[in-house]
């Protein structure tokens, strides 16, 4: 299961069936996402795409075309385009079109498009199966910064997410087994919506394989902890300090930054050097930069010694050649000097520190007294105060000495913003013990601390990344068949015979990469034997989580605190 | 020894082969000395390409390496997902909607082409003829813009179809245009114009003008070949001789990498050579098709050429130029001496690479035959002898022609016919000699 092969394997077809020819490709503004997570712009052109354009951009409709031109339209079967390419088949730009949409569509709306060909210009129409954001092989997203409205499913996000997980599965050829979090009604609701879908289309989901795998739906309320910490791995460190969206980090932010550089790609398909530290850690990554440094030196026969991040950065700027020829590993300097100067500037990590203690172990009164500190400390960011506080009342909601309310106040008193304070009260609301099906059974909260609390005292060679979420769990006890019944119930007359090949999870409310990187490390083990794949209607860093969170909880009464 | 194993060895073009970086820089080294003789002319971006390979290739390989032990351990090969495909019943929709359109218009054509053969005098007359006017005394307001009839704003009919409209919503058909519809968009020219008789034109309602505007764009465009798409298809059919030359050069660099003599050395240089010629040639089309001039309307062209240039030289720099080069003379000779003493040199990973394959080659049952250079002269008129000639100038030709595989099998056969001849000869003497 490799969702990104899977795209390609069918933006490839879509090249191929079109025979040669020059070629532009016009697609709205998901679709451009969807293709630009897979492929560069220079691999496009390898096949023959020219031009890319799109539909809904407010200049199309009035720009010329260019009729000796093919066209590969790639849309998803929304109203609005459908409206927009019955004007465009109306008036063709192009010499002759090839329709393929993203996802399943009615056919009521192809009788309505045939009607606009009048030029006869229409030489395919096809559904292939590519309706989400294929993230790394085993990591998919849907794209939506939030799916919840005042405690329940956002109708539209439901609908997109219903069509986005389909598409996965008719992409992967699977018809899984459906089992979701029982506590949790948008994982149900969602469980059922697919079940529809796959019973609707039986034709389509005739792969006959059924009993070999597995979607399980789970909700983020389950663990809020993860999304809230800082992260330690290239691409979740990124992703939290600098955000990643559709493999661009924006970086107009940095004072003095080049100005190519005020917008980074950072693909694992295009970028080598990105690809191997991927999961790498902080420190890691940084001995990787050096000895890539160190290359170029010895290249270049320069004398400079390169001791520290600020050094290869200058080195960089001194070698306009080299910036030339290494424009990845400039880049790559530039974002590893963001994050190291983020790091120092913020106390990061100390911060980590306390948030990973906060997180995998149970001493109250030493948490207390360290959260207190760091939140009075002026370096700490706003922003990471209050999520120490987040996580300290997450984390002792039943405590009896639970003193959430000291913390708020010098979180006042330094002046925290209303929207962060806010959060703070919201995030028990939306996640809560109420809300967490762990925290439901005392036994089995109980003994989970246990562990955690010995796994801390076995000398953890890393403090910061101590911190294992949730999932790694759910994955470990479903490996071995123990996943209960009673708190992941089946959809539909699913039968439980305990052994998957191929276990989809889908987080409602958003994946995170740290989960991605639990995935990528259970797959490393168990591979071939199975094979996971991470979804979510997000992949979140800690800001837009608090941006769910706040839009989950929106005018709902507050019941839990 | 597995299928997948010897897979691995032979493929030349991906250089996964040679299996530490420090390897790989030498033969991007070998690779581009070389190359610098052959491909003067695109030295440019071969100088980019240098650099870069030096330095970017080998991070490359290590990672693709580390790519594809980690593919091996998580993930097979993803085929595409389902489709479904709607063509047919939207070419069935299509179909019926249009046959009802394409009769229409016809019988607009058909009515123009008789308006315009009409006679001044009594043409209300005629054209009422032609099409019945719609009776417009129920007609209160105009159709199409619902202003009221009335002393000024007076009811018109279409010449074409007869329906009422106002003057504001009526168009005119110049008898010119209305000439150049009827006549078939090849033939334009060929046919005497009759348009000085009349300066005026033909009221025809928007719907009559839609319908001819549409046939008329539709014809004219088919007609249409700009000079861009020739030099592109001329482009892409010269990619298409490379990649078969491409083909052959990694097969023949194979072949000649294991130690097989079925291809000889200077074929592939010289295959090389025309590697090199052709990469120039793409080179220049596609410079030529960037610096095409541009109709100002359409400034979606300028960004079609430039990606059309770019596409090119990216092919030529990663695709044309990473073709590895050929094994030097000395290379060649301690790829025979691998093969016969088995017992190669392990310090150079390319021998080593090469002993194993040699292994696998003997496995498979392939036995080298020496190639006898020695040449016999024609002093008599043996059948043999002539055939054997004829055989030696069809080497010349193939190989003139680059028709490298043609090249070997005839090699084979006049290895076979050498045999014969020799045995022959021996035969003679041993007659003679008893």
């Amino acid at each position: 299961m490799n969702v990104i092969a899977a795209v390609k394997a069918y933006v490839n077809k879509m090249t191929e069936e079109s025979e040669p020819g020059m070629k532009v490709l016009l697609m709205d503004k998901e679709t451009t996402s969807i293709i630009s997570m897979v492929y560069g712009q220079s691999e496009i052109q390898q096949k023959e795409v020219f031009l890319l354009e799109r539909i809904d951009s407010p200049n199309y409709a009035n720009s010329t075309g260019l009729r000796y031109l093919k066209c590969l339209v790639f849309l998803r079967p929304t109203q609005q385009n459908i409206q927009a390419l019955c004007a465009e088949l109306r008036n063709p730009k192009y010499g002759a079109y090839y329709i393929y949409f993203s996802n399943i569509i009615a056919k009521a709306d192809i009788k309505i498009l045939a009607e606009h060909d009048e030029q006869e210009v229409v030489k395919e129409v096809q559904e292939f199966y590519m309706d989400y954001l294929a993230v790394n092989p085993h990591l998919f997203s849907i794209g939506l910064p939030t799916c919840m409205l005042s405690g329940n499913w956002n109708p539209s996000a439901l609908q997109r997410t219903v069509q986005g997980i389909v598409s996965v599965l008719l992409s992967l050829r699977k018809c899984p087994t459906i089992r979701y979090q029982a506590n949790s009604d948008p994982c149900k609701i969602l469980g059922q919506r697919i079940d529809e879908v796959i019973n609707k289309e039986s034709s389509l989901f005739s792969f006959g394989q059924s009993g070999h795998s597995l979607l399980l739906i789970l909700d983020r309320r389950d663990d809020p902890m993860t999304p809230l910490l800082n992260q330690w791995t290239y691409q979740a460190m990124v992703h939290e300090l600098l955000t990643i969206n559709n493999n661009r980090v924006n970086l107009s932010n940095v004072p003095g930054i080049p100005k190519e550089m005020t917008e980074v790609v950072l693909s694992a398909e295009q970028d080598g050097f990105y690809a191997r530290n991927i999961f790498m850690n902080y420190g890691e990554i940084g001995t990787s930069i050096k000895q890539l440094m160190d290359q170029f030196q010895t290249k270049a026969k320069s004398h400079q010694k390169i001791e520290s991040i600020a050094d290869m950065k200058n080195f960089v700027e001194a070698y306009p050649q080299f910036k030339k020829l290494s424009g990845n590993v400039a880049k790559h300097v530039t974002v590893v000097g963001e994050l190291s100067s983020m790091v120092n500037k913020y106390n990061l990590l100390d911060v980590s520190e306390v948030e990973q203690e906060i997180s995998s172990q149970a001493d109250h009164s030493a948490h207390l007294q360290s959260v207190k500190k760091l939140i009075n400390n002026d370096k700490v960011r706003e922003i990471d105060a209050a999520k120490l506080v987040m996580l300290y009342a997450l984390r002792y909601q039943n405590h009896s000495n639970n003193d959430v309310k000291s913390l708020m106040s010098i979180l006042k008193k330094r002046g925290v913003s209303d929207s962060l304070l806010k959060n703070t009260v919201n995030i028990l609301e939306y996640a809560g013990s109420h809300a967490r099906q762990s925290d439901l059974f005392n036994v089995e909260n109980a003994v989970k601390i246990t562990k955690r609390f010995i796994k801390g005292l076995s000398g953890v060679d890393n403090v910061y990344t101590q911190h294992k979420p949730v999932l790694h769990e759910t994955l470990e006890e479903l490996m071995k068949g123990r996943l209960k019944e009673q708190l992941y119930p089946y959809i539909g007359n699913g039968y439980n015979n305990g052994r998957y090949q191929d276990i989809i999870i889908f987080i409602v409310g958003g994946a995170t990469y740290e989960e991605s990187l639990t995935v990528h490390s259970f797959n490393k083990i168990n591979s071939p034997s199975v094979n996971v794949l991470l979804g979510g209607t997000t992949i979140h860093n800690s800001a837009s989580f608090l941006l769910e969170v706040e839009q989950a909880m929106r005018n709902v009464e507050r019941t839990h605190t | 020894m597995a299928e997948g194993g010897l897979e691995g060895f032979i493929c030349p073009r991906c250089m996964k082969d040679f299996r530490s970086p420090q390897n790989l820089i030498t033969h991007f080294e070998r690779s581009h000395s070389e190359e610098q003789d052959l491909l003067k002319s695109i030295k440019s971006i071969y100088g980019k390409a240098k650099k870069i390979f030096k330095l970017d290739e080998q991070d490359l390989e290590q990672f693709r390496k580390e790519l594809n032990l980690e593919r091996n351990l998580v993930e097979e090969p993803q085929d595409p997902g389902p489709t479904k495909s709607y063509t047919d019943y939207f070419k069935e929709v299509r179909r019926d909607r249009l046959e009802h359109r394409t009769t229409e218009t016809n019988k607009l054509i058909i009515r123009l082409d008789r308006l315009l053969q009409l006679d001044g005098s009594d043409r209300k007359l005629h054209e009422q003829e032609l099409v019945a006017w719609i009776d417009g005394t129920s007609v209160t307001r105009c159709p199409s813009c619902a202003s009221s009839f009335n002393l000024v704003v007076r009811q018109h009919h279409c010449r074409l179809c007869g329906s009422i409209m106002c003057n504001s919503c009526s168009y005119f058909l110049s008898y010119e245009t209305a000439e150049e519809i009827v006549t078939p968009v090849k033939t334009f020219n060929g046919r005497e114009h009759r348009s000085s008789k009349e300066s005026d034109s033909i009221r025809i309602c928007q719907h009559c003008l839609d319908m001819l505007e549409s046939r008329r764009k539709a014809q004219v465009e088919q007609m249409m070949q700009p000079i861009i798409c020739q030099l592109y298809s001329h482009l892409q059919k010269s990619k298409q001789q490379i990649q078969h030359s491409v083909d052959m050069y990694s097969k023949m660099h194979n072949s000649i990498s294991l130690g097989e003599a079925t291809y000889a050395l200077q074929d592939l240089h010289s295959l090389r050579t025309t590697i090199a010629d052709k990469a120039q040639m793409i080179d220049t089309l596609s410079k030529k098709i960037a610096s095409l001039p541009v109709d100002p309307n359409t400034p979606k062209a300028v960004t079609l050429q430039n990606s059309i240039r770019k596409a090119t030289s990216v092919y030529i720099k990663d695709y044309l130029l990473s073709q590895p080069p050929p094994p030097t003379l000395e290379q060649l000779e301690q790829i025979k001496q691998g093969r016969s003493l088995k017992n190669a040199d392990d310090d150079d990973l390319i021998p080593r690479e090469r002993l194993r394959i040699t292994k696998v080659t003997v496995t498979t049952g392939w036995s080298p035959a020496n190639v006898n250079n020695e040449r016999t002269a024609p002093e008599d008129a043996d059948p043999l002898l002539e055939q054997m000639n004829n055989v030696r100038s069809y080497i010349d030709q193939a190989r003139k022609a680059h028709r490298y595989e043609e090249v070997a099998s005839l090699e084979e056969n006049l290895k076979m016919l050498k045999e014969i001849y020799r045995k022959q000869q021996r035969e003679k003497t041993g007659r003679k000699s008893d």
